[in-house]
C-alpha cells in the first residue's frame, strides 16, 4: 500500500483494456467534466498490460506538466476488474470514480454521478438515451431481465464503465474476474446501497456489427455467477443438492420402471440400454450431492474468515450524569473481517 | 466504568415496532429484580418501519440498551449472530421480537447455565399457534433432527435460548442455522438442557415465516449431520456414502460375469456398464472424501479448539501462593 496523499478527495480509475481511445482527448474531457465538483482530485490511468501508444500519449501528458496523472502499468493483461484494484491501491480518495477509457458516456456528465453519493454507497452509470438497433435493445432487456429475476435489482446497464463509489466499497469487495461487471450486484449483496444515474450515451460509443456467440455466452455467464453468488455461496448444498437429488430421483425412478417392467412383462434387463442411462443418472445424482457436501465442509471450516452481515453502527449511550450528555453515539463500524 | 455486563438479552428485530417497547419493559421488568449486571442487544435486522428510531430512543433512555443496525435485511441467522457477537455478557440469553416468548422465563434459565449447562433451550409447551401450519411440521421437523443429529430437544424453532459466551462465540453461525444452533453447538459437546417456557400469541405484526419448504430442511440437515459428525474424518463419511454404491457394483458386476461364464453367453452390455459405472462412481466418491481431508487439513480448523471451550479439568485445589496474588 503507497502512502495516501491527505489532500485528494476524489480518485479517477480508468483501466485501460482492449478498447481505448485517445488518451489526452479522453483526460481533457474528463477533467473538463469534473470541473463543477470542485473537488480535489487525481486521475489513474492503469494500463492492462502493455499499451504503448496510450502509455506515450499519458508520459507526453505529465512532460507538459499534469499534475494530477498517475500511470500504473501492469506487465499483462489482468483484466478490468484486477485494473481497478491496482488502481485502487495507488487511489488516495475517499470517493472513487471509474471511467471507461473510451468515449462510452458524454464527459460532461461524469459529474452526475457524485450526487447520489449523499445517499448510496455505489453509483453505476445507465446510458440514456442508448443507440442500437430493435436486436440489440432486446439483447439487453432479456440480459437485465435475468439479472432482476436472480437479484431482484432492476438495473438497465451493468456494461457501463462509468462508477462512482465510496472507498470502502471497492476495498470490501475486492473484485476478481470479471465481477467489475456484476459489482452493482456484488455491492448490493454486501449491504450497500446502490443507485442508478442516467448518463448521455456519447456519440463515439456506437456499435456497429454483431455480436458474436461468445459475448452471448458471456452474458449467461454473468448470470449464472450472479444466480449462484447471491443464492448459494453460504449454502451450497442448496444448489448442489437439488440438482444432484433430481437427477438421482429421475434415475431412481427409471430403475423402478424396469424393475417392473421385468417382473410383471417378464422383459429381460440384459438388453436394455435404459439401465445404463438410469445408473448414469443415479451416480451422477450422487456425485453432485457430494460435491455439495465438500463446498459446505469448505465454508464450514473457513466461516471464522467469514461475516454474512455487516452492522453499520453500535449505537450506545453512556450512564446519564456520568459523561456530558454528548448526543452522538458510540460508533463502531465492524468490516468484514 | 459501569460494571460489565454478566448477562447479555440479545434480541433480533425486524419490522416490530409496537412489541420494541413492551418487550424493553417486560425484560427489565423481569431481570432487574434479580440483581445482576445486564443488558440488552437489540439488532435491528434492516426494519423499514420506526423500529430502529424507537430502539435508538430506548437506548438513549436506557444505558444498558445496546442497538446494532444493520445495513440492510440479513435474516435472523445474521441477526442473532451479530447479537451474540457484540454482546458483552458471560451469559446470553436470545429471545424473539414479536413478543411470543415471556422475558419472565429467564430466570430458569440462568439457574440451569449456573447448574452447568453451556446451552439452555426453550420449549414451548403450550405453543399457541396454528396445529396444521405450524405445530405439526415443527414436530417432525423436530423428531427428524433430533433423529439424524443424535440432539434430541423438543423444539428447536424456540428462540428463547441461554448460552455460555464463551461456547457460543466459537461456534461458527451462518446461513440459516439459527435453527440447528443446539445441534451445530454440539459439536463443542455442549451440556444441553431443556425448560419449559410460556408462550404468547402473536399480538402486533405478520409471522415471518409460514410452511417452511421441507427440501431445504432435509439438505440442511444433510449439512448438520456432516459438519457436526463428520467434518474431521471426511474420508470416513464419504466412504459411508460410497460403500453402497460399491456393494452394487460388484454384484451386478459379479452377475453379469457369473451368468456369462454359466450359459456361454456374451457379458450383457447393460447391466455389466452398469455394474462398472457404480463402481467408478464409488472411487470417485472415496477421492472426494480424500479431498475432503485436503481441505480440512489447510483449514486450519482442529476439533480440539472446539473441546476446550467445554472441558472440564480436574485438578487438585490451587496452592496457597496463588491464592495470594
Amino acid at each position: 500500500m503507497t502512502e495516501r496523499d491527505p489532500r485528494i478527495k476524489l480518485s479517477v480509475i480508468i483501466p485501460v483494456g482492449k478498447r481505448y481511445a485517445n488518451a489526452r482527448e479522453l483526460y481533457s474531457e474528463y477533467q473538463l467534466g469534473l470541473e463543477p465538483a470542485r473537488l480535489a482530485h487525481e486521475f489513474i490511468f492503469v494500463l492492462d498490460g502493455p499499451h504503448p501508444q496510450v502509455m506515450g500519449e499519458l508520459e507526453q501528458l505529465i512532460d507538459e506538466g499534469a499534475q494530477d496523472l498517475i500511470i500504473v502499468s501492469l506487465s499483462r493483461p489482468f483484466g478490468e476488474s484486477t485494473a481497478l484494484m491496482a488502481g485502487l491501491e495507488r487511489a488516495s480518495g475517499e470517493l472513487i470514480v471509474t471511467l471507461p477509457a473510451y468515449h462510452q458516456i458524454d464527459g460532461r456528465d461524469v459529474v452526475k454521478l457524485l450526487a447520489p453519493l449523499e445517499s448510496a454507497d455505489v453509483a453505476i452509470g445507465w446510458r440514456w438515451p442508448r443507440s442500437g438497433g430493435a436486436l440489440e435493445r432486446m439483447r439487453r432487456a432479456i440480459f437485465h431481465g435475468m439479472v432482476a429475476r436472480v437479484t431482484g435489482m432492476r438495473l438497465h446497464d451493468l456494461g457501463c464503465g462509468a462508477r462512482a463509489m465510496k472507498r470502502r466499497v471497492l476495498e470490501e469487495l475486492s473484485l476478481y474476474g470479471d465481477q467489475h461487471r456484476l459489482l452493482a450486484v456484488l455491492a448490493d449483496r454486501q449491504g450497500f446501497r446502490v443507485a442508478e444515474v442516467e448518463l448521455r450515451q456519447s456519440e463515439r460509443d456506437r456499435f456497429e456489427g454483431v455480436y458474436r456467440p461468445r459475448e452471448y455466452a458471456h452474458l449467461v455467464l454473468d448470470v449464472f455467477t450472479v444466480f449462484f453468488l447471491v443464492r448459494f455461496t453460504k449454502k451450497p448444498l442448496r444448489f448442489f443438492g437439488m440438482i444432484g437429488a433430481s437427477m438421482c430421483g429421475l434415475g431412481v425412478l427409471v430403475v423402478l420402471y424396469l424393475i417392473f417392467d421385468r417382473l410383471v412383462f417378464n422383459q429381460s434387463l440384459a438388453d436394455r440400454p435404459a439401465l445404463l442411462l438410469s445408473s448414469l443418472l443415479v451416480v451422477l445424482g450422487l456425485q453432485l450431492f457430494a460435491l455439495g457436501l465438500l463446498a459446505e465442509l469448505i465454508i464450514f471450516t473457513h466461516s471464522r474468515h467469514m461475516k454474512d452481515y455487516q452492522a453499520t453502527e453500535i449505537v450506545q449511550y453512556p450512564e446519564a450524569g456520568l459523561q456530558q450528555a454528548s448526543r452522538e453515539p458510540r460508533v463502531g463500524t465492524a468490516t468484514l473481517r | 466504568m459501569r460494571t460489565p455486563p454478566k448477562l447479555s438479552v440479545i434480541v433480533p428485530f425486524y419490522n416490530e415496532q409496537d412489541s420494541i417497547g413492551p418487550l424493553h419493559a417486560a425484560i427489565v421488568a423481569a431481570v432487574a429484580p434479580l440483581q445482576i449486571p445486564f443488558e440488552m442487544v437489540f439488532v435491528d435486522d434492516g426494519s423499514k418501519d420506526a423500529t430502529l428510531a424507537r430502539a435508538v430512543e430506548l437506548a438513549r433512555t436506557d444505558p444498558r440498551v445496546r442497538v446494532v443496525k444493520f445495513r440492510r435485511n440479513y435474516g435472523q441467522t445474521a441477526a442473532m449472530a451479530a447479537g451474540i457477537e457484540y454482546a458483552r455478557g458471560e451469559v446470553l440469553i436470545t429471545m424473539d421480537g414479536d413478543l411470543q416468548n415471556d422475558p419472565a422465563d429467564i430466570e430458569e434459565f440462568l439457574r440451569k447455565i449456573d447448574a452447568g449447562y453451556d446451552v439452555v433451550v426453550g420449549w414451548r409447551h403450550q405453543r399457541q399457534d396454528k396445529l396444521v401450519s405450524r405445530k405439526i411440521p415443527s414436530i417432525i421437523a423436530n423428531w427428524l433432527i433430533g433423529k439424524v443429529t443424535g440432539i434430541a430437544i423438543k423444539d428447536n424453532g424456540c428462540s428463547l435460548k441461554a448460552y455460555r459466551a464463551s461456547v457460543i462465540k466459537n461456534i461458527p453461525l451462518y446461513s440459516e442455522m439459527h435453527r440447528f444452533i443446539p445441534a451445530m453447538a454440539s459439536i463443542a459437546g455442549t451440556r444441553i438442557a431443556e425448560v419449559k417456557v410460556r408462550h404468547h400469541a402473536r399480538q402486533f405484526g405478520a409471522s415471518k415465516y409460514g410452511l417452511s419448504r421441507i427440501y431445504k430442511v432435509l439438505l440442511d440437515l444433510m449439512v448438520i449431520k456432516t459438519l457436526t459428525s463428520f467434518a474431521a474424518r471426511p474420508l470416513l463419511w464419504f466412504g459411508f456414502l460410497a460403500m453402497p454404491l460399491l456393494i452394487a457394483g460388484l454384484s451386478v458386476l459379479g452377475y453379469a460375469v457369473t451368468t456369462s461364464l454359466l450359459h456361454g453367453e456374451a457379458t450383457s452390455l447393460p447391466i455389466a456398464g452398469s455394474g462398472v459405472i457404480f463402481l467408478t462412481s464409488a472411487f470417485i466418491l472415496i477421492c472426494s472424501g480424500a479431498f475432503g481431508e485436503l481441505v480440512y487439513h489447510l483449514s486450519g480448523m482442529r476439533e480440539h479448539q472446539f473441546a476446550r471451550l467445554t472441558q472440564r479439568i480436574g485438578k487438585r485445589p490451587a496452592a496457597i501462593e496463588t491464592q495470594a496474588q
